[in-house]
């Protein structure tokens, strides 16, 4: 077989590259400054500029060496870090802790959070309500404009949700990769069906208490974002809940597994967007003429979303979140972003263009805001 | 049949396309848009429920909310019945409710703030136990349990 034929590199000239990063060097300029940028705080302003020119070299760099992970990672883990950094410090400093007070519950002061949308979905049919003590509009992180940037970013992406833009994933993402290779290497692909307990359970629980079970009892991100005030044995007993999932889940396994395991064993969510990858257009597509089953994409698939069976199948699972791992990893440019319509092995340039402008653009600016708040405060530290 | 294929996929990648363009400059607009849903509105157990009745005191206001026992479907029997007190509160706060407005009082509740303790006198069957009851932006809240 021809492979320069059938498998063209991804890589793109530096003139082209620069072509191609234009479009996104615009647009992302007038999004994150607002089309108005303010010069006036120096901080500010160098924090923008070093977010911007940060974000914008990532995306040169993904078409000028034909790699997306590796690039994408560095936006998503960064993206995870800043967005505790500036909950926990938003919580500092209306709260002066860390943890949330009963009077923030009796107030519906809670900063909302995509990871509740599962647990709303009945009790908002049933009782045309909304399970969590947050703000519908205005305040920080409220419900209406969280939920229109998960809708969108999961009509729009599907499972890439999980790797462009949720500000949790690039947690265990980042621990994933500490070391070369995996301590543990046999895992059963049967535990990635696990996220569909956890979310029936949760959609059940929750709907029968009218409460987010999840948020109290479970979620491993409250050990880096917020939590209830310890003041007795039940919240105590949460409190043990978060740690004990977030260093097993979200550190310790992922360091040994070089696997996301909270988001492949655990998250309701990643449950509910896997789901969504029916409806995007967006896919990653294996080309069974090319691919000589290495299975090189199956070890380093961070979430189980590949068997060697997909590939002789030559479908990757409804749990893909199009990471690029896989697409990196093989030689023979046999796995690659597609477009659902469009046949395996085609238009692969084209395919993958279009998925990284969307993707990017959406993990770009949804994320600028808690990034430049984490520059400025490093650079407020020496200006 | 494949070219259709072809270009309903490209048709629909383009349409995502701008709908990331357009997302971030009408946040807003869309934000507020989904607000007005009908399901768009905090459950009644997480607000405390809707203002029954508001009596102005001295240097404080009391308001006695409509008593919460909204379930999945239906009522349920357990429910709450949240007191707010909003201004310059007394050290200590001793109030008499009639929660279920039939002018006859149900519940003597005394809340000492400094010590944040609260103690509640039942002066009717239904009426349980302090559920919650803290310092607020606005005071002090307190959420009583009651049977239907
Ligand atoms: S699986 Fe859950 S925590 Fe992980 S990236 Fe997806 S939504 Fe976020
Ligand atoms: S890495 Fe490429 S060639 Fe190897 S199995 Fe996967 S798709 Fe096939
Ligand atoms: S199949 Fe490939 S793109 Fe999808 S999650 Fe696995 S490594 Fe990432």
């Amino acid at each position: 077989m021809d492979e320069t034929v059938n498998n063209p590199s991804m890589k793109k000239s530096f003139g082209k590259s620069l072509l191609y990063a234009l479009p996104m060097f615009l647009i992302t300029f007038v999004f994150i400054t607002g089309g108005k940028p303010d010069f006036s705080d120096p901080a500010g302003t160098l924090a923008i500029l070093a977010t911007f020119l940060g974000m914008n070299i990532l995306y040169f760099l993904m078409h000028y060496t034909g790699k997306t992970d590796k690039f994408r990672a560095i936006i998503f883990i960064v993206f995870a870090l800043s967005l505790s950094f500036t909950l926990i410090r938003n919580m500092l400093e209306i709260r002066h802790s860390m943890s949330f007070s009963q009077a923030d519950i009796v107030e519906c002061k809670i900063p909302f959070c995509h990871l509740v949308i599962p647990m709303m979905i009945l009790p908002a049919a049933f009782t045309k309500s909304i399970i969590f003590p947050g703000t519908i509009l205005g305040g920080f992180a409220n419900i209406s404009s969280m939920a229109v940037l998960w809708l969108v970013a999961t009509l729009v992406l599907g499972r890439g949700f999980c790797s462009w833009g949720c500000f949790y994933g690039g947690w265990d993402d980042g621990f994933s990769r500490l070391r070369k290779k995996p301590v543990i290497k046999k895992i059963s692909d049967y535990w990635r069906w696990m996220p569909f307990a956890v979310l029936l359970m949760v959609a059940i629980t929750a709907a029968l208490s009218l409460t987010p079970t999840y948020c109290s009892w479970i979620c491993p991100f409250k050990a880096v974002t917020e939590f209830e005030q310890v003041t007795g044995m039940e919240s105590a007993a949460k409190a043990g809940v978060f740690i004990s999932l977030f260093l097993g889940l979200v550190v310790i396994l992922p360091v040994l597994t070089r696997k996301r395991t909270q988001c492949s064993f655990l998250c309701p969510l990643g449950a509910m967007n896997s789901l969504s990858n029916k409806i995007t257009p967006f896919t990653v597509k294996i080309d069974k003429k090319a691919c000589n089953e290495c299975f090189k994409c199956v070890d380093v698939c961070p979430l189980f979303a590949l068997t060697p069976e997909d590939v002789k199948n030559g479908k990757v699972s409804i749990f893909c979140s199009k990471c690029g791992k896989c697409v990196d990893a093989c030689s023979r440019k046999a796995i690659h972003y597609g477009i659902k319509g469009i046949p395996a092995g085609s238009m692969k340039k084209f395919s993958r263009n279009i998925f990284l402008f969307v993707s990017f653009l959406f993990i770009a600016v949804f994320s600028s805001g808690a990034i430049i708040t984490v520059i400025k405060s490093i650079f407020n530290l020496f200006i | 049949m494949k070219k259709i294929k072809i270009a309903a996929g490209i048709f629909w990648a383009i349409l995502c396309l701008l709908l990331i363009l357009v997302l971030f400059p009408g946040l807003n607009n869309f934000s507020s848009g989904i607000s007005r849903f009908p399901f768009m509105k905090i459950n009644p157990n997480l607000t405390g429920g809707e203002a029954a009745e508001q009596i102005v005191m001295k240097s404080c206001t009391l308001v006695v909310r409509k008593p919460v026992f909204d379930g999945l479907i239906g009522e349920r029997k357990q429910g709450f019945v949240q007191i707010d007190w909003r201004g310059n509160l007394p050290e200590i706060i001793s109030d008499t409710i009639d929660y279920d407005l039939d002018k006859k009082p149900d519940f003597v509740i005394r809340i000492g703030r400094s010590e944040s303790s609260t103690v509640l006198k039942p002066l009717n069957p239904k009426v349980r136990k302090v559920g919650i009851s803290t310092p607020t932006s606005y005071g002090w809240s307190a959420r009583i349990k009651i049977e239907k």
